[in-house]
């Protein structure tokens, strides 16, 4: 019984921070794919990034769809029971908690509180694909010149690829 | 660098390229005065975010990869001195290393130091959870830093060398950004010490083992 009531209380807590977030709502700063956007953000949680969609859209190209939130081919399915954890429709206003997302995704995340600084880093399925096709991860880095070259324009050469630091 | 053109001057008709990637949070600040001295003819570029670190999970430099005509992994991260320089450091020989790769050049996937897929795969490691949540304490450091907030970066860079310290990358750079003792604590003599008879780099293996 006792776990019923404390069931009930988080629901509730949750409930009312997810109400007052619309008013509360703040500028941050969310880095997804090494590029900085800045977002509004619900204030429920510190430790979770709850955006709306529009910007979700706009800071990772992720879009919610009746089968799941997806970006180009890739789509992954919410959890039916646990979708109030990551969905909250405040009037007109759809509100994505992206930190659960990462968590659903095994994508890690760091967080700045003194500067509302989000980072979430590649899918550790991702970061781990080349293990198996064996396939040199790409890149594209600048020269001394500033012009970029990628990895993928040696194809068809050897590649001897070095890292150093001046430290 | 110097050695590097040496080897690149003597195997670049051989469809074979070199590209040199510097790990230098202060990007071409830092790195610039190194490559404008070498003014090597192979590709020199400057990495101020340390991608190929995470993409390739490596831990210390000097670092290399030798990928091949496909862009396939044919011998993954391992120390790779061009030198003996530092060998009381790292116990490797460079003669070897280099002979190594000379015999690629020529012998491209037929090389007896390309690796079987088997052996590639054995060599290497899944990232797992603990690490990839270092790459991104590290990755919001570099962003604090390149905003001018270097003691701000200081607790992300910490993080990142508490989840994952085995990586040499982390440390050395965040030392060299700020004060190391006064703000880590420590500094690179000091931490190589205590490594005792642990390797500074992992040991390397130019040939698979024969099973």
């Amino acid at each position: 019984m006792q776990k019923y009531f404390f069931l009930a209380g988080a629901m509730l807590f949750c409930c009312a921070a997810v109400h007052n977030a619309h008013a509360e709502a703040r500028r941050v700063t969310l880095i997804y794919d090494e590029k900085a956007t800045e977002v509004e953000a619900a204030t429920m949680n510190a430790k979770d990034l709850w955006i709306t969609k529009k910007d979700l859209a706009a800071a990772t190209r992720f879009v919610v769809k009746p089968q799941g939130v997806c970006r180009d081919e890739l789509c992954f399915p919410l959890p039916k029971a646990r979708k109030a954890q990551f969905l909250n429709k405040q009037g007109k206003v759809e509100w994505f908690n992206l930190s659960e997302f990462a968590r659903l995704i095994k994508q890690p995340t760091a967080f700045d509180d003194k500067h509302s600084i989000y980072y979430f880093g590649p899918r550790l399925d991702a970061q781990n694909a080349h293990l198996n096709s064996l396939e040199a991860p790409n890149f594209t880095l600048p020269d001394l010149n500033g012009k970029p070259h990628s990895l993928a324009d040696f194809r068809g050469k050897k590649v001897l690829l070095i890292t150093w630091a001046s430290w | 660098m110097p050695g590097w053109q040496t080897l690149y001057a003597e195997l670049k008709d051989k469809n074979f390229e070199i590209i040199s990637v510097a790990q230098d949070t202060g990007g071409a600040k830092d790195a610039a005065p190194w490559i404008t001295k070498a003014n090597p003819q192979y590709t020199a570029l400057i990495d101020e975010t340390q991608i190929i670190t995470r993409l390739y999970d490596m831990v210390n430099v000097p670092t290399a990869v030798w990928i091949n005509e496909k862009g396939k992994i044919v011998r993954p991260n391992e120390t790779a001195y061009v030198d003996n320089r530092y060998k009381v450091m790292h116990g490797l020989d460079a003669t070897e290393y280099l002979n190594a790769i000379r015999d690629w050049a020529s012998n491209g996937d037929k090389s007896a130091f390309v690796l079987s897929e088997d052996e590639l795969k054995a060599r290497l490691a899944p990232q797992q959870e603990d690490h990839a949540q270092a790459s991104a304490e590290f990755a919001l450091a570099e962003f604090l830093s390149h905003q001018g907030l270097a003691q701000d970066a200081i607790p992300h860079y910490k993080e990142a060398q508490r989840l994952n310290p085995d990586n040499w990358n982390y440390k050395r750079q965040a030392w060299a950004l700020t004060n190391a003792e006064k703000d880590y604590g420590t500094n690179w003599g000091k931490e190589v010490q205590k490594l005792g008879t642990k390797p500074y780099y992992p040991p390397r293996k130019l040939k698979a083992e024969k099973h």
